[in-house]
């Protein structure tokens, strides 16, 4: 365990990029679904997909080095000073739940908009327009 | 009992949830409980909004967790009136809808009424919340409901408009969160009155990043171009009550949640400008767009945002005399164009032609909607005896007074395209000449009395507007004053 700590601290500056890039890249990835894929089903999962990187940004951001959870334990009760942040993770708490909804909602439409148009196509469903 | 602004958001959601077991009970439930419920949100608005006149700030504290750490919820003479109002036409919409679709199999109309409730519950949430991420929650909250209702009817195209709006929405939602992100980041609270305070240490990079997000998604929310193309399919699509909703409830807690972040929590010189060129293309484009349209909803819809521009610029003039103003083309802007969908579905319902071409002759059907709808038209173009001229006539005084001579001239100029279709539709209904059956669909007595209520309220401001301006002086004056709500909520520890 003390090995692994060590070289969590060694590559401290490598990891702290790989999880705020990971996040970015997840945002973007999400991004080019929406905005580029055809199928219906495939944008939902972008939506999805954006959701997530910007749950996993909250949590870094609120890390800080070599804490612990923010949980109190017996034994434990002063330990608020070596805690990691705990309101980010409660408000990606309700984001996710609230992402959760949408995204049961948007399938729901999915569903929907095939029954009516026959297609997932979104090019071939443009009956509403300026 | 005592009373607190808690009652807007717990009644309505407690009885949102308890109606699927009523309608077990007693069939009705599902119709007759939302309209207790509103009443009761009534009721206590006007009591709350006595109270704060009378004694100042209402800070409520949710679960004894104090200001900075808990959330709170905020009554200032602001937010006080616009919970005032949107009760009040929650409640008159609601009203109006009462009938609605009872035909309907399989106990559709509870889920209509679940989702109606749950939406004006959402509106006051992002209005009296004093919480930076409580907003974003209640934001999510009118999102949610409202992308359903818009899909309500299945025989309708509505699942397109409503996963166009959802597809907006999220993505509003996103910015949203990467904005409060920032926010957090930077003042290490969620506080709004917090961050007020901490917001001069904040670097100006990170200010204007942090602007940018939450001017994209909440200007989705507000309607602000070019991000409202889900507007006029939401409106058209959603049932006729639903649409009243949009235009009187949602888009009036839009607007509320941009102009709170920005002129409580932002002091970026700028800004204002921004508010008035995007508030003018707003509208612009709104107004040009209105008067291509060929159907009476989507032709309302458009109308709707090219108020909502109005509200913006007047926002972005930013004395106190527009703020003023602004206020009060909220206050009428919902009134009027809650009352011009009510009046129009009863056309679209009784021509079966959604297009304006199904206004022809429709005051020898209908005369008395008819008398409502050019009421309402009259007003929202801004015609002297009716309650949107004094607004709109505020809003360019205060223009005046900034020497702001282009802007006037613009606002008359998109005036003049508003008065066409107005009037292009108000002839069609009184001139036209078209073969007509008998009515099939007569007004039932519970629509007429919230109709006339509207229009009432709109004949007797314009007369008499001395009986509202107290009310929008003191709230304007709360909503440029920062330092005193930052100090009020911070202050009661």
């Amino acid at each position: 365990m003390t090995e692994f700590n060590d070289l969590f601290i060694k590559y401290k500056d490598l990891i702290t990029i790989a999880v705020y890039g990971t996040a970015i890249m997840l945002i973007l990835i999400g991004l080019y679904a929406v905005l580029l894929k055809k199928h219906l089903v495939k944008i939902v999962i972008g939506l999805s997909i954006i959701d997530a990187g910007v749950h996993l940004l909250f949590v870094a951001v609120g890390y800080i080095q070599n804490s612990t959870a923010p949980i109190f334990s017996p034994g434990n009760e002063y330990a608020a000073p070596k805690m990691v942040d705990p309101v980010p993770q409660a408000l990606v708490l309700t984001a996710i739940v609230i992402g959760f909804a949408v995204t049961a909602l948007a399938l729901s439409l999915v569903i929907r908009l095939y029954k009516h148009h026959h297609t997932a196509n979104i090019d071939q469903i443009k009956s509403l327009k300026w | 009992m005592v009373i607190s602004p808690v009652h807007y958001i717990v009644a309505p959601l407690l009885a949102a949830f308890a109606i699927p077991l009523l309608t077990k009970l007693y069939k009705d439930a599902a119709r007759l409980v939302p309209g207790i419920v509103l009443f009761y949100n009534v009721v206590i608005s006007f009591e709350l909004m006595q109270q704060v006149l009378k004694n100042g700030i209402i800070n409520e504290v949710i679960a004894g967790w104090k200001p900075p750490w808990g959330i709170n919820l905020v009554l200032t003479p602001f937010t006080a009136f616009l919970t005032t109002m949107v009760s009040v036409l929650g409640f008159t919409i609601w009203l109006y809808g009462f009938r609605f679709k009872r035909t309907l199999k399989g106990g559709v109309v509870k889920y209509y009424e679940i989702l109606q409730m749950m939406m004006i519950a959402g509106s006051i949430g992002v209005i009296i919340t004093g919480d930076l991420f409580n907003m974003f929650v209640f934001i999510e909250i009118v999102g949610i409901t409202a992308y359903s209702l818009t899909a309500f009817y299945r025989e309708r195209n509505g699942a397109e408009a409503g996963f166009k709006y959802l597809l907006i929405g999220s993505l509003a939602s996103t910015f949203l969160l990467l904005a409060i992100l920032i926010i957090y980041t930077q003042t290490g609270t969620l506080n709004m009155a917090q961050i007020a305070e901490r917001m001069g240490s904040v670097p100006q990079s990170m200010k204007i990043t942090a602007l940018i997000f939450f001017l994209i998604a909440l200007g989705i929310e507000a309607e602000m171009f070019p991000l409202n193309a889900w507007a006029p399919d939401a409106y058209e699509q959603a049932p006729s009550p639903t649409s009243a909703t949009f235009a009187a409830v949602v888009s009036i807690a839009g607007v509320y949640a941009l102009v709170r972040v920005l002129f409580t929590l932002f002091d970026v010189s700028g800004v204002h400008n921004y508010l008035i060129v995007m508030g003018f293309i707003t509208m612009l484009v709104a107004e040009i767009a209105a008067i291509t349209q060929k159907n009476l909803k989507r032709m309302l819809a458009y109308s709707s945002i090219g108020q909502v521009g109005l509200v913006l610029i007047a926002f972005g003039i930013g004395s106190k005399l527009a703020v003023f103003g602004a206020i009060f083309l909220m206050l009428n802007h919902a009134v009027i164009k809650s009352l011009l969908f009510m009046t129009g579905s009863y056309f679209i319902y009784n021509s079966d032609d959604k297009r304006l071409v199904g206004l022809n002759g429709m005051h020898k059907q209908l005369p008395y909607v008819s008398a409502l709808f050019s009421l309402a038209a009259f007003a929202i173009v801004g015609f002297p005896p009716f309650s949107g001229f004094w607004s709109k006539f505020y809003i360019l005084i205060s223009a005046s007074n900034q020497k702001m001579m282009y802007l006037i001239i613009g606002i008359l100029l998109v005036t003049i395209i508003e008065l066409v279709y107005y009037l292009r539709a108000v002839g069609r209904i009184y001139f036209a000449k078209e073969e007509m059956d008998d009515v099939a669909h007569k007004p039932s007595l519970n629509a007429l009395v919230a109709m006339s209520f509207l229009a009432l309220f709109i004949i007797i401001v314009g007369i008499y507007p001395d009986i509202i301006t107290g009310y929008l002086s003191d709230a304007a004056s709360s909503l440029l004053d920062k330092m005193h709500y930052v100090q009020q909520i911070l202050g009661s520890k």
